[in-house]
């Protein structure tokens, strides 16, 4: 029983990692939590649902569709609200950001419905329920082996693209400090719309695969899944990319184990919990730096 | 006096009369009561954002803490309202204390997550202890206010079923809370506040504590959010988890946001614009064929709106710290003597 | 006689770096003391120590009031404040969307008590209270010469006048102590002679003063007494003459500085 719910609490946490990765690289490079980031991974499951319905894509490139658009609103968000507050007090960006998360869920509202949705099974290679391991009590779907691959193949895409790229170089430059990186010839918007592409990419892929894995998709999604994984981020220490990949896995586990064993009625609770224990105790998170406000 | 401010008190008179007119429609009345209770949150959310720069997000939580306060000590002990209140205040500015003690230290952005993960336990723990809150079921048959004057004549026992009396005891409450908010504005508690939002390492250089009042800050609001909820507790008679979600928080703050931050009778206005906005469009919704819960979109735009255009909000800030206070009066007077430039007092005073 | 301040052997680091090195040097009351250097040196990361915005690494800060000594080091900026130790910034940090009058009554904070209950209820001793912080407050103004700009916005000042400002919010925490971040930087000519003017009716008034100055015609003028960093450590202590004529500090500072000159 145990090793099922580690795994399926793993399945969850990978997913959480691919969302956290969001929120961290974008505070990275412009210390802002962007709470709209859970609109977009609700927006990937929308997306990819409505290419399939409506356009009659294929499943693979619905998916690939989806994260296009994803990326496009992802820029957008960030060139149309967050840009021009780029100098104002940060408390003006917070509200923005808390503004056009709203703002982006109840558009999803008007054009699909309050209603939960189920994922076009159809579209589902047939193959994705079936057991691909079983080891006594314990199985795991071609589906759940699916999720792992994307996710652990999009973190060493993303590691790579931060380590040994130029651009990736360009936002470590950015994290550090702004002004020496536009100083040193770095386009510092280009740079930041970069962040919020490949954000919103990670985002796009995590919300069909939450989709498609719970078989349900509704517009506000995002809300709750926007804050475990932001609490994620903040479990691996904000800023930092890895820790957000550990704390991602972490948490999914610790939500999965909470559930099982002490109460499938907090079960996000345990993730609130856990994030303002973490805030409370050890704010820099696993892998994080100090965020004492010392001024 | 003024022409503005005596057409502000011409329209408050109005407002108060309003329901001893023998045609006033209850419905106007519910909507007045409704904006009043938004009055009161949006004057006590006020503190934390607008007064100390901090974003709260959970607000809603001590609404809600305020509100199953009242609720369970009127349903189990059959206390009174006018005892109630002081009570809810205190356990909401408790909270307020546990939860900020140990997050304030942090920045700005932590804090505002914390205080959103707080608010959804409170509704986590609301929905799920049931044996205490019913959970989902919600919690009916909450008294109605009373007023027992009894000990002044044996007839004199109410009971607030009525829209009005109601109506008229969330405007003493508003007329408290503004009293409360106006006098901490100008006065020792408000300044260290104020420094602390323009400039956190200036205020500690002054001497102020910035985690102490910022905790101070933060009780006190949940107390007037708590406050907020336990008028709201005894007025609508019935009280359920979903009463208090994240979106409440969210209207609140947009209010907040929309009449200035920092702005006392700004977020007096936003309250009032928001509640009526948010009626028109649920009519205009419905007949439109759209979700109700959409309306969030026109509150979203607009908070994205103001922070781009008119951070200040859309009234000017109307009192900057105590104008009217004799002691600025005096040195005003004080000042003009010493044969200042007319224009230089002039231009302070605006 | 006991010195008002002593510091004794502070070090700082930060990380792999270490910003000032067993830095020794005493501040005497009544004295205008001058800490300079070059860019770098350490001198505003040495007035961070004392103002308590670092704790230092190793080192001992005592604080001498009325024949009562104290180690101070690590004690918060408020305290620091309360205990009569007040400081200017190298940037202006006003509390600029506030009235210049405002900003000094911030200042009166830790010399005053009145609470939440006594705000709210403007008891009788509420009402003393911010009578007595108002007239402070003038006085102060007045005193540097800003009383007529009082209600006036702090941002609307001129850079020379927000500079007095601060130095006005300074002193109406009481200090004994002042802590000067180059005060004459921006100012012009005739703003600096007022600056002088103005240092020396604070030393007047009782208070020390120390400050970190780039302008060495105004720090020689002023300071019986230098202090000089370089490097975070301290290579020269005395006479404005004396260092002034030392190789060492020669070398380090004034050997660029005196081109400039």
């Amino acid at each position: 029983m145990l090793e099922q719910q580690l795994i399926n609490g793993l399945t969850l946490g990978l997913i959480y990692a691919l969302i956290a990765v969001g929120y961290t690289m974008v505070y990275g490079v412009i210390q802002l939590i962007n709470f709209a980031h859970g609109e977009i991974y609700m927006l990937g499951a929308f997306f990819c649902v409505t290419f399939i319905t409506a356009a009659g894509l294929p499943f693979y490139a619905a998916i690939f569709m989806a994260i296009l658009c994803c990326i496009l609103c992802g820029i957008l968000l960030d060139i149309i609200a967050y840009r021009p507050l780029r100098k104002a007090p940060r408390l003006a960006a917070l509200i923005t950001a808390i503004g056009m998360s709203i703002f982006l869920q109840n558009v999803a509202l008007m054009i699909w419905g309050s209603r939960s949705r189920p994922f076009p099974q159809t579209a589902l290679p047939p193959f994705f329920r079936e057991k691909a391991l079983v080891l006594g009590d314990v199985s795991l779907t071609w589906l759940q082996l699916f999720i792992f691959a994307v996710a652990i193949i999009m973190m060493i895409g993303l590691y790579l693209t931060i380590n040994k790229t130029r651009i990736g170089t360009a936002m470590r430059a950015l994290a550090q400090n702004k002004t020496a990186a536009s100083l040193m010839g770095i386009n510092v918007n280009y740079v930041i719309s970069f962040t919020f592409a490949l954000g919103s990419a990670m985002g796009a892929v995590a919300g069909i695969l939450v989709s498609v894995y719970y078989n349900t998709l509704y517009p506000t999604m995002g809300y709750t899944a926007g804050v475990k994984a932001f609490a994620a981020a903040v479990l691996g220490g904000i800023g930092s990319v890895p820790g957000a990949m550990v704390g991602g896995v972490v948490l999914g586990v610790a939500e999965t184990l909470g559930a099982g064993y002490v109460s499938s009625l907090y079960r996000d609770g345990v993730a609130y919990a856990v994030m303002i224990a973490v805030i409370i105790f050890r704010p820099s998170g696993i892998l994080g730096k100090s965020v004492i406000d010392k001024a | 006096m003024n022409i503005g401010k005596s057409l502000i008190l011409l329209v408050v008179a109005a407002v108060l009369t309003y329901p001893l007119v023998p045609q006033s429609s209850d419905y106007i009345i519910h909507v007045m009561t409704l904006a009043m209770v938004y009055m009161i949150l949006a004057m006590g959310l006020n503190i934390v954002p607008g007064f100390c720069g901090l974003l709260d997000l959970g607000y809603v939580g001590f609404y809600g803490i305020g509100a199953y306060t009242a609720g369970l000590l009127t349903i189990h002990y059959g206390l009174s309202f006018w005892v109630i209140v002081p009570l809810a205040a205190l356990n909401g500015a408790l909270w307020g204390a546990l939860l900020g003690a140990p997050t304030l230290r942090l920045t700005g952005d932590y804090f505002a997550i914390v205080t959103f993960g707080f608010s959804e336990l409170v509704v986590l723990f609301l929905t799920n202890e049931i044996w205490l809150t019913r959970g989902p079921l919600g919690l009916p048959g909450i008294q109605p206010i009373t007023l027992n004057l009894t000990w002044l004549n044996d007839a004199w026992y109410f009971e607030f079923y009525d829209k009005t009396p109601n109506f008229y005891v969330v405007a003493l409450l508003v007329g408290l809370v503004f009293f409360i908010m106006r006098r901490m504005e100008d006065s020792r508690l408000g300044r260290a506040w104020y420094a602390i939002r323009e400039d956190p390492l200036a205020a500690a250089s002054c001497g102020v504590n910035i985690l102490n009042y910022k905790v101070i800050a933060f009780a006190i609001s949940a107390a007037i959010g708590a406050v907020g909820g336990a008028f709201y507790a005894r007025w609508s008679m019935f009280l359920s988890p979903d009463m208090f979600k994240f979106w409440e928080s969210f209207l609140v703050l947009c209010m907040v946001v929309l009449g200035g931050l920092g702005n006392i009778k700004g977020a007096l206005l936003g309250a009032v614009i928001l509640v009526s906005l948010g009626e028109v469009l649920r009519e205009v919704l419905s007949s439109l064929g759209l979700p109700p819960e959409s309306r969030f979109m026109a509150y979203g735009l607009i908070m994205v709106l103001i922070m781009r255009f008119k951070p200040a909000g859309f009234f000017p800030a109307i009192a900057s710290s105590g104008r009217s206070n004799p002691l600025l009066i005096d040195l005003q007077k004080r000042l003009a003597a010493r044969n200042v430039p007319k224009e230089e007092t002039r231009d302070a005073a605006t | 006689m006991t010195p008002l301040l002593e510091v004794n052997g502070i070090s700082k680091r930060f990380g792999g770096i270490l910003a000032l090195t067993d830095v020794s040097f005493n501040v005497i009351e009544g004295e205008i003391l001058g800490l300079i250097g070059p860019n770098g040196a350490g001198k505003t990361t040495m007035f961070n120590c004392i103002a308590g915005v670092y704790k230092p690494t190793s080192g001992d800060l005592v604080f001498t009031l009325g024949g009562k000594s104290q180690r101070i080091n690590g004690r918060k900026p408020e305290k620091m404040t309360e205990l009569g130790i007040a400081r200017t910034f190298q940037n202006i940090r006003l509390f600029s969307a506030l009235t210049v009058l405002d900003n000094v009554r911030i200042a009166r904070h830790c010399r005053t008590t009145s609470n939440f209950f006594r705000s709210v209820l403007r008891t009788r001793f509420q009402r003393a209270e911010e009578k007595e912080i108002v007239d402070a407050s003038m006085r102060w103004l007045d005193f540097v010469g800003l009383g007529h700009h009082a209600l006036a916005n702090a941002s609307s000042l001129s850079y020379g006048d927000q500079r007095r400002l601060e130095i006005a919010r300074a002193l109406a925490t009481e200090p004994k102590l002042l802590l000067l971040d180059e005060p004459a930087a921006g100012m012009n000519p005739k703003e600096t002679r007022m600056l002088v003017d103005l240092i020396h009716a604070i030393l007047d008034a009782g208070v020390t003063v120390m400050l970190i100055e780039h302008d060495m015609k105004l720090v020689m003028t002023i300071c019986k007494r230098l202090v000089v960093l370089d490097h975070g450590t301290l290579i020269a202590e005395g006479g404005p003459k004396e260092v002034r004529e030392n190789p060492q500090v020669i070398e380090a500072y004034l050997g660029r500085g005196a081109a400039h000159a």
